[in-house]
């Protein structure tokens, strides 16, 4: 099995920085769109997606497939993702490992479920399901969250490398994320990423969050903090080249210090790099 | 527990909030090292309410500058209280806000507030609405004379006929622009029509007769149809001239997308 080759370093797609986008081409290797933005009947944001399409790769990344709701998988639903799929030809489709939905009710949130057999199978075979419908390979992306059941019987990366390789899927690796929640629930964020398996890693998020003194909220409305970029260069150091971008939707800086950020990140790969070429020889 | 039950008992108790006593959710959950349990839940319950009222104040940006932060937080409030979003789309969630106001004693009496509510959600509407190209003035010529009255039309789908208070589009630009707004008047009427232009949702107030000849055409009546009602409510001899003066402004603004004849 093989993962997509690395698109290199990416921004979200946010409307906000359209203009900045369409007028000075900046130096953003891909963008990432959330897929529901654009699954609206027609006019503006679809002729700029496409115009941007023109010059970047894109990729899809939803936030309500629901993959682990106990509610029927939502082929209409799946049927518009399709077909925003076959407009934009995106380089990968991509959700969460999280359900927002049940009993036809809609949070709007990314929720958390018990790390049980019972859950793995139901995810495990939804994602395949998924997948035959969409006719690829999807990226599953590890959540941030902020319950822990008592009937979990695994740990979330135990969990996560079972989906994986079960559903036959591919994923993307939250290091925020990660971070987030090994804060919340007191697991070490570097042990997770060593445990995943890197044949199945083939994109990488980051992003900066809120801080209390009990809990951290993945609020992307701040800076990547500097625990997260060290997680980063961990994560490129034991998955080598692979798709990586930032993710910001609140509190939106000028682009360039998107920008700046996104250059850091290009740095921290930079060295990851010679440390694992040096190791490799 | 089974995932279900689970999940039925998470959302129950996000929708009732930690206050209700509603939350049974937390025997299933776990303390963490830091903190207990109710406290970290609360972080789902407090980010599903700030969650809906954001889509709501980001859609109705200006209903809520009109009513101030108060009285449009306490709409939000009562809004979000109706009930869960059956809409998977964030885009849509907030699209019942102006039917709730004109149903609701409360807000049902302020009819300024309403008709702004009904007015921004149908630019919105317009703005994203499906595509269609316009059709060239030229098509109108192509057609021979003799086959006018039998002509039927075709509009672009962001096309919307609103009937408002007198001067609630005005009170719009006004607010959208930062200006001083002048009241619109509840007890006086205007119709405005609204449609997308250049990718842009544009709009302008029409008259009574065009809103009769519009609302006709949209309903696929052919334009001899549209004549003979407009003569009939107006009694008018120059009215053929100003029947074809609104069809060659709809071509003008780009609102027709097809024309045919009708059998
Ligand atoms: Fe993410």
């Amino acid at each position: 099995m093989s993962i997509p080759s690395s698109l290199g370093f990416g921004l979200g797609l946010r409307s906000i920085y359209y203009p900045d986008i369409l007028e000075h081409e900046p130096n953003v290797d891909w963008f990432e769109i959330i897929s529901e933005n654009y699954m609206i009947p027609g006019g503006r944001p679809l002729a700029i997606l496409e115009c941007i399409r023109a010059d970047y790769p894109i990729v899809m990344h939803g936030v309500s497939m629901s993959l682990a709701s106990s509610d029927p998988l939502d082929y209409a639903y799946l049927r518009e993702l399709k077909s925003l799929a076959e407009r934009i030809e995106p380089a990968w489709i991509s959700d969460h490992l999280a359900w927002t939905v049940v009993h036809g009710a809609n949070l709007h949130d990314l929720l958390p479920i018990p790390y049980t057999r019972e859950a793995l199978d139901h995810v495990v075979d939804r994602i395949r399901r998924v997948q035959d419908f969409l006719g690829r390979r999807l990226l599953v992306e590890n959540a941030s969250t902020y319950a822990t059941f008592q009937d979990s019987e695994m740990e979330e990366w135990e969990f996560v490398t079972e989906m994986a390789e079960r559903a036959d899927c591919l994923l993307l690796l939250d290091v925020n994320n990660i971070f987030v929640s090994g804060f919340n629930h007191g697991f070490d964020a570097e042990s997770f990423i060593e445990s995943i398996p890197i044949a199945r890693v083939a994109q990488l998020h980051l992003a900066g969050h809120g801080s209390y003194e009990t809990h951290k909220i993945d609020t992307h409305d701040q800076p990547v903090c500097e625990e997260v970029w060290r997680l980063y260069e961990r994560a490129r150091l034991r998955f080598g080249d692979i798709s990586a971008m930032i993710e910001r939707d609140d509190n939106y800086p000028p682009f360039d210090e998107l920008l700046a950020e996104l250059e850091h990140m290009r740095e921290i790969a930079r060295t990851a790099d010679d440390v694992r070429s040096r190791s490799a020889t | 527990m089974t995932l279900r039950e689970i999940q039925e008992r998470f959302q129950t108790s996000v929708l009732a909030g930690l206050a209700s006593g509603q939350a049974a959710i937390l025997d299933s959950l776990r303390d963490s090292p830091r903190t207990d349990r109710a406290t970290l839940f609360a972080v789902y319950v407090d980010a599903y309410r700030l969650r809906l009222a954001e889509f709501v104040s980001t859609d109705f940006a200006v209903l809520r500058d009109y009513m101030g932060d108060e009285a449009f937080g306490s709409l939000v409030e009562q809004y979000i209280a109706t009930g869960p979003s059956h809409h998977r789309n964030a885009r849509w969630y907030a699209s019942r806000l102006p039917e709730f106001m004109r149903e609701s004693a409360q807000w049902r009496s302020d009819r300024a507030a309403c008709d702004l509510a009904l007015f921004e959600k149908g630019l919105a509407d317009a703005f994203d609405s499906v595509d269609a190209p316009a059709l060239a003035i030229d098509a109108l010529a192509a057609a021979e004379p003799d086959d006018w009255p039998r002509l039927v039309f075709e509009f672009h789908p962001s096309v919307a006929v609103l009937d408002l208070a007198k001067g609630v589009a005005r009170l719009y630009s006004a607010l959208s622009d930062g200006g001083e707004a002048e009241r619109a008047d509840p007890d006086d009427d205007e119709t405005i029509l609204l449609w997308r232009r250049d990718d842009e949702p544009v709009y302008r107030e029409i008259a009574a007769d065009e809103r009769l000849a519009l609302i006709e055409a949209r309903a696929a009546k052919s334009f001899g149809d549209i004549c003979t009602l407009l003569e009939f409510q107006n009694n008018d001899e120059t009215l053929l001239q100003r029947a074809a003066g609104f069809l060659a402004q709809w071509f003008a603004d780009g609102i027709v997308t097809k024309i045919s004849l009708s059998t």
